[in-house]
């Protein structure tokens, strides 16, 4: 039986081996004893895509890799896909709504997929765990975290 | 002589106030995130990566190296208690831990997996402090070839030892090799793969990346199938092991030790392998092998000081040679370039007392892991009971602070994040990430090393083969190389013509 994860593997390696390829010998490659900027990216890139490609054909063959690492199934998936579209909007405004409102939006968005529905548990551990964790390393700790639209409490 | 000496000196490092507290702190943790499944201490040691960034080096290190033991010993509880391993050096501990508890023998296991632990990793320390210095002496023989050679020597092992897919693995190392060119070339400063993002050209942030493969990509993986976390209900009663348990037991801790020391100093050996080694050696030499699996002491003792041993010399390659051996030993050589210091040879040489302190604070921490582990169980088994979601928003707003203070810019989660979704991925795949890290902190040095050694040589790729020292790593590469296929046509071809 043909193996669909190492087939889509595979093809996304070499379709970046690819990429590196074109992009390594557009910085001038050089020769084997006196290699340019592009000669090692050149290297890795070209062994990228050979072993992909033995991959590909072990996997199009259904002969699976060696059974030390296990595959995981996709489970719920759009659990953790929930959790990637919330953290980059959470990467997109929170240098404009500071750390704690953010912050306080992407717990109650991990807590509810994780199945916390008890709003009072919501709010309480995300305004808790954002407010606590903004004085802790913000405050006590040094770390600059932005404060945003709360800079007036400041 | 000298080695007493040392050892005093870096007790005089290890005993002052704030590195006792930052040892105490770094062990605590480190068992926390042992027992907690769901947590291991490569995601620990990369989390906790910016909180040091205020503190000196050798306190740094003191921390995140107590993160590391403490977690073998963290490890076995849950094996033992729930048959579930807190770490994967913990998961042998199953076989007979969980079935000692059944019998209501759960307290003797605890017990002898911490006495394990702690003789196994003190005989580690000891010989480590005997070992390390002789074969830094040996590293400074070293020139730019030779440390090319052994740095791809180093890789090779992780891929070829590490127990996963052979060509997963070197995959994972040719892209791991791909990321390392991101940014500034080291020789020639031109821009490689920035895209022309001025971010990018200091290159990919190893603890951006390092907090979105083990931490982002756990949380994500686990968000799938939320788990339903057992309890352990029972009593524990008698944690101390008997006097039976001791003579049963004894030459399987120094069997395991030994075995987790050697193994451990082995780039890709580590605590798992190591761990697994010395059971099959147990069962093989036991008197009643048939015992094994079914609550045998050995069962425990000797994957237990395995374990633990191999943690302890897991840092020789990094603080004598420079290599990183492991995904916990690689992001505490990224916390001693945070904090300036290149590991390698040169290490005992420039800092000694970073060297002997490290030292001497594993003694200390291990000291503090057996008086406080037996004591603390209850407050380790209540741990358990903490719903997983409360960890996962925590583990989310941690790497988020983290990642911001790298560079105080939103850049880096973004880096966290793309990261986090590439370690998801590469786990359904079945890649493994051990090698993608290390060639990712390793490349850029090999990359530079080689170059070195061309220019002094004027170019000719013979420096490589001239050098004796590099000659015999690249020829070990070699063997390592070519040991699987010889292997395989061995079994094809010979088992063949004895049918």
């Amino acid at each position: 039986m043909q193996n669909r994860g190492d087939i889509i593997g595979s093809a996304v390696l070499i379709f970046i081996g690819i990429g590196v390829v074109i992009g390594s010998i557009r910085l001038h490659v050089g020769t084997l004893s006196m290699p340019q900027p592009g000669f090692f990216p050149l290297v890795g890139g070209l062994l990228l895509i050979g072993l992909s490609l033995i991959l590909l054909v072990q996997g199009w063959l259904g002969r699976g890799t060696a059974p030390g690492q296990p595959r995981e199934a996709f489970g719920e998936w759009h659990r953790p896909l929930i959790l990637v579209v919330s953290l980059s909007i959470y990467t997109a405004v929170l240098e404009a709504f500071g750390y704690v409102l953010p912050t306080i939006a992407i717990a109650i968005v991990i807590l509810r997929v994780l199945g916390v529905t008890s709003w009072k548990a919501l709010i309480l551990t995300s305004v808790g765990l954002s407010v606590g964790t903004y004085y802790l390393f913000g405050r006590i700790m040094g770390i600059e975290l932005p404060a945003g639209v709360l800079s007036f409490l400041a | 002589m000298d080695f007493l000496i040392n050892i005093a000196g870096g007790f005089a490092v290890a005993f002052t106030p704030w590195n006792l507290v930052y040892a105490f702190a770094g062990v605590m943790m480190g068992t926390a995130v042992g027992v907690l499944p769901g947590l291991g201490s490569p995601a620990a040691v990369a989390l906790l990566l910016p909180v040091t960034y205020g503190m000196d080096a050798t306190s740094a290190v003191i921390m995140v190296s107590g993160i590391f033991y403490g977690s073998q010993y963290g490890g076995s509880t849950t094996s033992i208690l729930l048959n579930i391993p807190g770490e994967p050096g913990s998961v042998v501990t199953c076989l007979d831990g969980y079935q000692m508890a059944r019998q209501g023998r759960a307290g003797r296991a605890l017990g002898m997996a911490a006495m394990g632990s702690f003789i196994g990793a003190t005989i580690s320390i000891l010989l480590m402090s005997m070992v390390a210095p002789g074969l830094a002496d040996f590293a400074l023989m070293f020139g730019p070839a030779e440390y090319s050679a052994l740095m791809l020597l180093g890789l090779l092992m992780a891929v070829y030892i590490g127990g996963d897919s052979i060509l997963k693995g070197l995959l994972m190392m040719a892209l791991g090799f791909i990321l390392a060119m991101v940014g500034l070339d080291p020789v020639f400063g031109a821009p490689r793969f920035t895209f022309g993002l001025t971010r990018l050209l200091d290159g990919i942030d190893f603890v951006a990346a390092g907090m979105g493969l083990f931490g982002i990509a756990e949380v994500l993986c686990n968000l799938e199938a939320p788990e339903v976390r057992e309890v352990y209900k029972a009593s524990l009663k008698g944690l101390l092991p008997t006097l039976k348990d001791w003579q049963r037991s004894w030459a399987a801790v120094l069997r395991g030790s030994g075995i987790g020391f050697f193994i451990g100093m082995i780039p890709g050996g580590g605590a798992t392998i190591s761990s697994f080694v010395a059971y099959a050696v147990e069962k093989r030499s036991s008197r009643h092998p048939e015992e094994f699996g079914k609550g045998a002491i050995e069962g425990v003792a000797a994957p237990e000081s395995a374990n633990n041993a191999a943690a302890q010399s897991s840092f020789i390659p990094l603080l004598t040679l420079g290599i990183p051996g492991n995904l916990t030993i690689a992001m505490i050589f990224v916390a001693l370039m945070i904090h300036g210091i290149q590991p390698g040879p040169m290490l005992l040489v420039e800092h000694p007392k970073l060297f002997w302190g490290v030292i001497a604070s594993m003694y200390i921490g291990n000291i503090m892991l057996l008086a406080l582990n037996l004591p603390l169980i209850g407050i380790w088994v209540r741990l358990l009971k903490v719903p997983y979601h409360y960890m996962a928003v925590t583990i989310i707003i941690i790497c988020i602070i983290g990642a911001y203070s790298i560079r105080n810019s939103a850049f880096d989660i973004g880096v966290m994040m793309v990261f986090g979704i590439g370690g998801y991925l590469l786990r359904k795949g079945g890649f493994p990430a051990a090698p993608l890290v290390l060639t990712m902190i390793l490349a850029e040095i090999l990359e530079r090393s080689a170059q070195q050694a061309l220019k002094v040589s004027g170019g000719d790729l013979w420096i490589f083969i001239e050098k004796p020292i590099s000659a015999i790593l690249l020829a070990i590469c070699v063997l390592v190389i070519l040991l699987p296929l010889v292997k395989w046509a061995w079994k094809r071809f010979f088992v063949i013509q004895q049918r």
